[in-house]
């Protein structure tokens, strides 16, 4: 059912996309007048229009597979989303994007840190002592191994002391 | 520039007033050690690596990478044969008859074996590249618009017939791709497209995050009830230990025809875009087990199973450069991101580089050189110590492999490269449950752009019309920009063959049935 509702959903996005999202701003007037080159809108909208025939095919086909399959139900997709939303992926998923939202204002050694503990104890780390000593370790030596000795910028975060931690690592080497 | 000065240049550039040497047998390092942990792939690894480069010029950068990829492909073997678990998915083979061999306690020579075929498929296939890449550079300049177009467009269509069990996902995820190599600027008239009113897309998919997102966080998303640790045994018995006793010359000369024919085809696949090394090392597999003259024993823990498969994954990745340097055009994943790698550098990879810029063949071709003879020495000698390193629990890995792809996805100060990142990440898992077919997705994005380019020029160039065109002249344009050489005519017809294959090879096995 997921698959399903997956391309659907496409169908109808593409669908959407094909009619107001193409292009975003008017074509200039001397480019429309040539008559030899191609108009910006055609290769998107050829592959959406092959999407789309690929698409409504594919969505024909999981329904004549999935006929009389119990698991084919709403029902059972229900009951499969909120199983999903208490799994370990799911859960996965929402650190990194809670870690993606707080790297500017924190930086990088305290979302490391965080990504490292957090996801090392989702994956079955029972002694939670000693993955925060190694979470913090290891965020503060890549910190050092990228900033310091590689010269990659890493974010310093825009939270005062945490930003000069940052830069005294940095200084470190 | 002579073959001899290449030579010299490619030296100069790997020694790097040995700084550069030092860092190349860091790369082998990584690469063999990502390589050899379950769960982290070749294009991981080479996607991985990148975060190493972004302080590197191009040259530097593509001779580190090169490194990694060479040596992650020999590295899948070592879990391959200890564990039975395949490092990275072209050293499944290798597991048929390595793991039984190390069974029996003869986990040392099932290694010797993987690391001399794999040596020696990676020479062979170096030697190919530097070789055949020059001369294909220069033949190509001559190429049209329209014959790069059809090359290009091969690579996609090759996919259609990889994987024949899911034909139709695999056309929709090569669609995808080059509809998301579509978000940005139109590459002639300039104008934006698909951008949804966000000017963050106004110069396109960002894609190193995009790969990294489907390549590492995917994989750990995916991994979230691990096994917890790996254990190797001597096959005595004795846990932790590997049993290091080297193959014999007399064994290493019983299987050099295998060797041969594996490199041979193993790098003729790698070649061809879209195919790569996990096909070539099954491919080879079966064929050896084929043309043997013991095909029973096949499966048992015999070297030639082993010879073929690590020759074969590792011809291919020499194959794999050669369309990259020559057209441009990847040969498969991991060339994808070197070739994302070097364009964020500005170089654009093409038949012009290596006639502009020879040094950049001459760097890939000695850096391979010394990776496949240097990778024996560094993993023999710490073959002992892999069984230690690889005994690592997930939950310490998984979220290493997520910090390096955060520094990855931000190397250009850019915190939606993370975002990115995350959400290619989590869309990778849905394009799993979809029964979508990641790699073509890649593979659409990073040839998408080249393909419109090539169709456009193309386009414009056939068939001249002075006054506004109706349907006939469109068609006539089209089929004249893409048909007009015998190149274009040749390549086109192939990829509509291949792309109608689903439709008439099931006709010709239903009338040969009959028969």
């Amino acid at each position: 059912m997921f698959e399903l509702l997956c391309n659907i959903l496409l169908f109808v996005f593409l669908g959407f996309t094909y009619f107001t999202h193409v292009l975003e701003a008017k074509v200039p007037k001397s480019y429309m007048k040539n008559p030899n080159v191609l108009h910006p809108s055609v290769w998107p909208k050829a592959i959406i229009i092959l999407l789309l025939i690929c698409i409504a095919i594919n969505i024909y086909k999981i329904i004549k597979k999935n006929k009389g399959n119990p698991e084919f139900t709403f029902a059972a997709f229900g009951k499969n989303s909120l199983a999903f939303l208490k799994s370990k992926m799911f859960l996965g998923m929402v650190i990194l994007i809670v870690a993606s939202l707080i790297l500017e204002p924190l930086g990088f050694v305290v979302t490391a840190t965080l990504i490292m503990f957090s996801y090392g104890m989702l994956l079955g780390e029972k002694k939670w002592w000693r993955l925060a000593i190694i979470s913090v370790v290891l965020a503060i030596l890549l910190h050092i191994a990228f900033s310091g000795l590689l010269g990659v910028n890493l974010p310093r975060g825009t939270v005062d002391f945490l930003r000069s931690f940052s830069l005294f690592l940095e200084n470190l080497v | 520039m002579s073959l001899g000065e290449m030579f010299v240049s490619g030296l100069s550039a790997v020694w790097g007033g040995g700084t550069m040497f030092l860092m190349v047998i860091v790369a082998i390092v990584l690469g063999t050690i990502f390589g050899a942990l379950p769960g982290v792939s070749a294009t991981m690894a080479v996607a991985l690596g990148l975060t190493f480069t972004y302080t590197m010029g191009p040259v530097p950068a593509i001779v580190f990478l090169t490194a990694i990829y060479c040596s992650s492909i020999t590295g899948g073997s070592i879990t391959a044969i200890l564990f039975k678990i395949p490092g990275v998915p072209s050293s499944a083979p290798t597991t048929f008859d390595g793991y039984p061999m190390a069974q029996r306690g003869e986990a040392g020579k099932a290694l010797g074996v993987a690391l001399l075929a794999s040596a020696i498929g990676g020479l062979f296939s170096a030697l190919v590249m530097f070789l055949l890449s020059s001369p294909l550079s220069k033949a190509a300049l001559a190429f049209s618009n329209g014959d790069m177009f059809a090359i290009t467009f091969l690579g996609l269509s090759i996919l259609v017939v990889l994987d024949t069990d899911h034909i139709l996902t695999t056309i929709i995820s090569g669609l995808l791709g080059l509809l998301l190599a579509c978000i940005g600027q139109d590459p002639m008239a300039g104008v934006a497209r698909l951008t949804f009113g966000q000017s963050n897309l106004l110069s396109g998919m960002e894609m190193i995050p995009v790969l990294i997102g489907l390549f590492a966080i995917t994989e750990v998303l995916k991994q979230t009830n691990p096994k917890k640790r790996l254990s190797a045994d001597d096959g005595v018995g004795n846990k932790g230990k590997v049993n290091t006793k080297m193959p014999s010359f007399k064994e290493l000369w019983s299987i050099k025809w295998t060797l041969l024919r594996c490199s041979v085809v193993g790098c003729v696949v790698g070649i061809l875009p879209g195919a790569g090394a996990t096909i070539a090392s099954f491919m080879c597999y079966t064929m050896e087990n084929k043309l043997s003259k013991y095909p029973e024993k096949f499966g048992t823990g015999i070297i030639d199973g082993i010879a073929a498969s690590e020759a074969a994954n590792n011809s291919a990745t020499g194959g794999a450069m050669v369309p990259l340097l020559c057209l441009g055009i990847p040969g498969g994943n991991a060339a994808a991101v070197m070739a994302s790698a070097l364009a964020l550098k500005g170089v654009q990879m093409g038949p012009r580089l290596l006639t502009v810029q020879p040094e950049f063949l001459s760097a890939t071709f000695i850096t391979m050189i010394v990776t496949n003879i240097v990778m024996v020495i560094v993993a023999i000698g710490i073959a002992k110590v892999f069984a230690q390193i690889l005994a690592v629990p997930y939950y310490y890995l998984g979220p290493i492999i997520l910090l390096l792809a955060t520094i990855g996805s931000f190397s250009e100060g850019n915190f939606v490269g993370v975002t990115v990142m995350v959400i290619a990440g989590i869309l990778g898992i849905v394009v799993k449950y979809m029964h979508l077919n990641s790699a073509a997705i890649v593979l659409g994005l990073v040839l998408g752009g080249m393909c419109e380019k090539y169709f456009s020029q193309a386009f414009q160039k056939a068939h001249i019309v002075t006054t506004q065109m109706g349907f006939g002249d469109y068609a006539a344009k089209v089929f004249g920009g893409l048909f007009g050489t015998p190149i274009g005519a040749v390549v086109m017809t192939a990829c509509i063959l291949l792309l109608l294959s689903p439709v008439y090879m099931p006709m010709i096995k239903k009338a040969r049935a009959k028969k």
